[in-house]
């Protein structure tokens, strides 16, 4: 052994020597670890065009998507449905419910360097927000004032006690309620100051450039007041239009992340094998479903009975499995399983299409010579292929016990003016969301006061005094185990009643780059701010 | 070749008629586009409840609440003096975007118009001076398949071998966004992204010029002046490319002139699959949100572009064949 050493000693050098140099860099990677998190590009896909790069104009996902980012809100939303600190450091709410303090980070600075005070908060509250956003008139009346009482104080003071609120404030899809900057807004008209397409915010980023139809980018904010955040250099929003055009980008490499509702179910299983992606499922705060609406109207689905028919003719698990390839959930309920402090699946139906049969029959309905009932339409709007799928199944479903079904599609701004302006359906696909509170999500579809001809709310014209009375009272109970009792018992009339019979509930599935870490850490998953995402070397 | 006075006197009167005509094509647009169910405000306010006061005073000041006629008088008098208005989603002038968003159909609508009419009108030659052989043959299928493939799906299937197995060419977009470069690199990153949507675009141009191309070359090589040219024994070449082709070629300069109208049309397609940042998505997103202003200026341009194409048609027509006379 001792002989052949020899000729190998250059070898064994440069080994060694190799060796140490790896094992320097290795120490000096381990040695700064938390630096190493930072540098990067992430691509994310969006699926139009957004109308602005702020919150406060319109509920254009696309635009919440970009401009969370840039802006901040006073508090977040964890996975829990719980408020996080984002402006806010920390807050208090008065024993009696009615107020609540906010303390501000001291050291945010707007992107021109401007400190953020309480005074922005207060300026975007009652002059913005409360004035131009399209949900403010759901939840603004309640506010008795908003006020900075201190440069980094700010309380907001309510009429009377009303639960969601926090949730509220810190759901920006619901609320609006990211932070502007006063001295930018301030004399001019929100809905066209020129900020509104190139934002100075707070946020994680900074805007950089949009090029119309194709791109906005936006860098990484050097001076953010969050120690240490964000990681990424860059942060890109690519306009993507077509469906399967954009999968294929994907797949290439060219996008690194696709929220879940442009993410096609049928393509799940075959993203799931690939090491290259990874899919994450979580953070859907609005715990959509997917309904089959009634309209009362209709002289045969006003009979309650006729409608619990269909609820047991419906086979559901068909329809998770066929049209939404299993990676749904049946939904048993009005509520979301995702709002599991109130939800209960006590109260579904069963698939038992002889009961279907024998209610009908109940009802008067009785087949005629070739086998048929009474005919019903079913409308869905194009955009999401599942809704069609599941229609037909539905369609055949209930062609089995005697109801005739004509599936019919129109595209979304003709599907709503007919269902929601003109109440004119039988049944129609329509996805709703439960949360992240359900005052502001379930009950505007059900209450007799929500029969409005205005898009998405009770336009299949249901009314019960007692579900009302419920609704009315329960957002007013600050005790969250006595309001979870009034949320079951909704649910309970909810099924009994069937304004409209639950199908599924939309899985929140994010594909991503499998480079990629923390792209997705709260409940408003697609919307959120990217500040937590960072590149794995 | 100068152009004759008469010429710029028929340009010009031309010019005149199209303002009634544009007119009228508007009056046309502004009727369809609010016969088309559904409301922008709805698009605007999105998946959950807005307060109906919200949604009167959002209708207000878009003057939706208006009646038609007044609606209409309101449009009309504002683009008399070229103001397109404001679009109710972007909330910035209807101009701007246009403009922001025409370079890019320009681009390439102009590259496949060149490139499908060049190449179409050498392969029609070519297989007019050789008809009836297995290659003509093979020509006029892939012709026939190339004239009826749907525009989204051949686009489809492009991506799917060009770029997802070969790996040749990116599947959206104008740029590389990883990797963003300047000056000449960006011209050639912006090549490399025309390929396949000009290829796309190209297709059904390409096809229609060759299929027209083969049948009026091959008319014009059987003509007697052509068996003149022939025997007074000026080479073939100039035969064909010379003497045959300057007339074979003035039907062709109709087609591709009446073409660009069909081809705006097509850009909506074309630009969706490949994520093409032109006037033809804006026009897809226009629809879907019902934004009037938006859809009323892009199809007040589009007309205006078709009517200025036709009269430069006219002019060319003029230019290659001088017998043809205007009053």
């Amino acid at each position: 052994m001792q002989t052949s050493r020899g000729p190998f000693r250059p070898f064994r050098l440069l080994a060694t020597l190799a060796l140490a140099l790896a094992a320097a860099t290795f120490g000096l990677g381990t040695a700064t670890a938390q630096p190493s998190k930072r540098g990067g590009t992430l691509i994310v896909g969006v699926e139009g065009e957004p109308g602005s790069l702020t919150a406060h104009l319109a509920t254009d996902t696309a635009a919440m998507m970009v401009a969370y980012n840039l802006f901040n809100g006073l508090i977040g939303l964890d996975e829990k449905l719980d408020p996080t600190p984002d402006l806010a450091e920390k807050w208090s709410v008065s024993p009696d419910g009615k107020v609540y303090t906010f303390e501000l980070a001291k050291n945010a600075k707007w992107h021109d360097g401007k400190p953020v005070t309480a005074d922005d908060a207060e300026y975007s509250f009652n002059e913005i927000i409360a004035k131009v956003h399209p949900r403010a008139g759901s939840w603004w009346p309640n506010v008795a004032s908003a006020k900075a009482t201190g440069p980094h104080t700010f309380v907001i003071t309510l009429k009377a006690p009303y639960a969601p609120f926090l949730t509220l404030v810190a759901s920006v899809l619901s609320s609006g309620t990211l932070v502007l900057p006063k001295h930018i807004y301030m004399g001019t008209d929100p809905k066209t100051n020129p900020a509104n397409q190139k934002p100075i915010g707070s946020g994680p980023f900074k805007f950089a450039k949009w090029e119309r139809g194709s791109f906005i980018e936006l860098s990484r904010n050097d001076d953010y007041f969050k120690a240490g955040k964000p990681y990424l250099d860059r942060l890109v929003f690519k306009i993507m239009p077509d469906a399967s055009a954009r999968l294929l980008a994907f797949e290439r490499g060219e996008v690194d992340f696709l929220h879940w509702y442009i993410v096609p179910y049928d393509q799940v299983a075959k993203l799931r094998k690939d090491a290259r992606f990874q899919l994450i499922e979580k953070g859907d705060a609005a715990a959509t479903n997917g309904l089959l609406l009634m309209n009362h109207r209709n002289q045969y689905l006003k009979d309650v009975r006729v409608r619990r028919a269909i609820a047991y003719a419906v086979d559901r698990n068909d329809i998770v499995k066929k049209a939404l390839f299993g990676e749904a959930k049946v939904a048993k309920s009005h509520v979301g399983s995702g709002l599991a402090w109130i939800y209960t699946d006590k109260f579904d139906y069963a698939f038992d299409p002889a009961r279907a049969n024998q209610l009908l029959d109940e009802a008067g309905f009785k087949r005629g010579a070739d086998g048929k009932r009474f005919a019903l339409r079913i409308h869905w709007a194009s955009g999401r292929d599942y809704e069609g799928r599941a229609a037909e199944i539905i369609k055949d479903n209930l062609r089995a016990v005697g109801i005739d079904v004509t599936v019919l599609v129109l595209d979304r701004p003709s599907f709503i003016d007919k269902v929601f302006r003109n109440w004119d359906f039988d049944l129609a696909n329509q996805l709703f969301t439960t949360g992240p509170d359900p005052s502001i999500s379930v009950t505007p579809r059900y209450h007799t006061n929500q029969i409005k001809k205005a898009p998405f709310v009770n336009g299949m014209g249901y009314t019960n005094p007692e579900v009302d009375k419920l609704f009315d009272a329960e957002f007013t109970e600050v005790d969250r185990t006595k309001r979870a009792a009034m949320w079951r018992a909704i649910q309970q009339h909810l099924m009994a009643d069937l304004p409209a019979l639950p199908l599924f509930e939309v899985p929140p599935i994010h594909a991503a780059s499998a480079k990629y870490r923390d792209i997705v850490t709260g409940s408003q998953g697609y919307i959120e701010s990217r500040e937590n995402a960072y590149m794995v070397r | 070749m100068s152009l004759r006075p008469s010429l710029l006197l028929y340009v010009a009167r031309r010019l005149l008629q199209a303002v009634p005509l544009v007119f009228v094509i508007i009056l046309i647009n502004f009727f369809l586009i609010h016969a088309a169910p559904g409301d922008p405000v709805d698009f605007l306010v999105g998946t959950m409840e807005a307060t109906p006061e919200y949604l009167e005073g959002l209708r207000r000041e878009f003057g939706l609440d208006q009646p038609l006629p007044v609606q209409l008088w309101r449009y009309v008098s504002k683009i008399a003096v070229l103001d397109m208005g404001y679009s109710l989603r972007f909330r910035q002038p209807v101009f701007e975007l246009i403009m922001s968003r025409l370079p890019a159909t320009l681009l390439l609508m102009g590259t496949a118009l060149v490139v499908s009419s060049i190449v179409g009108i050498l392969l029609g030659v070519a297989a007019a001076r050789r008809p009836h052989t297995a290659t003509d043959h093979a020509a006029t299928f892939v012709a026939l398949a190339g004239y009826s493939m749907p525009v989204f799906w051949l686009g489809q299937l492009l991506l799917i071998a060009f770029s997802l197995h070969l790996n040749w060419f990116p599947t959206q977009g104008m740029y590389d966004l990883r990797a963003p470069s300047d000056g000449w690199g960006r011209i050639v990153d912006v090549a490399h992204h025309l390929v396949l949507p000009a290829l796309t675009y190209s297709v059904y141009h390409l096809a229609l010029v060759y299929r027209l191309m083969r049948v009026k070359m091959q008319e014009t090589l059987a003509l007697d002046y052509v068996t003149t040219a022939r025997a007074k024994g000026v080479p073939e070449r100039r035969v064909v490319y010379v003497h045959a082709l300057r007339n074979a070629v003035l039907p062709i300069v109709t087609v591709i002139g009446l073409n660009f109208g069909f081809m705006l049309a097509g850009s909506v397609l074309t630009e969706t699959v490949f994520a093409w940042p032109g006037m033809g998505r804006l026009l897809y997103e226009g629809i879907q949100g019902r934004d009037y202003p938006v859809l009323m200026g892009l199809f007040t341009c589009l007309s205006v572009m078709v009517i200025l194409v036709n009269i430069i048609t006219d002019v060319v027509y003029a230019v290659i064949d001088p017998r043809v006379v205007y009053r």
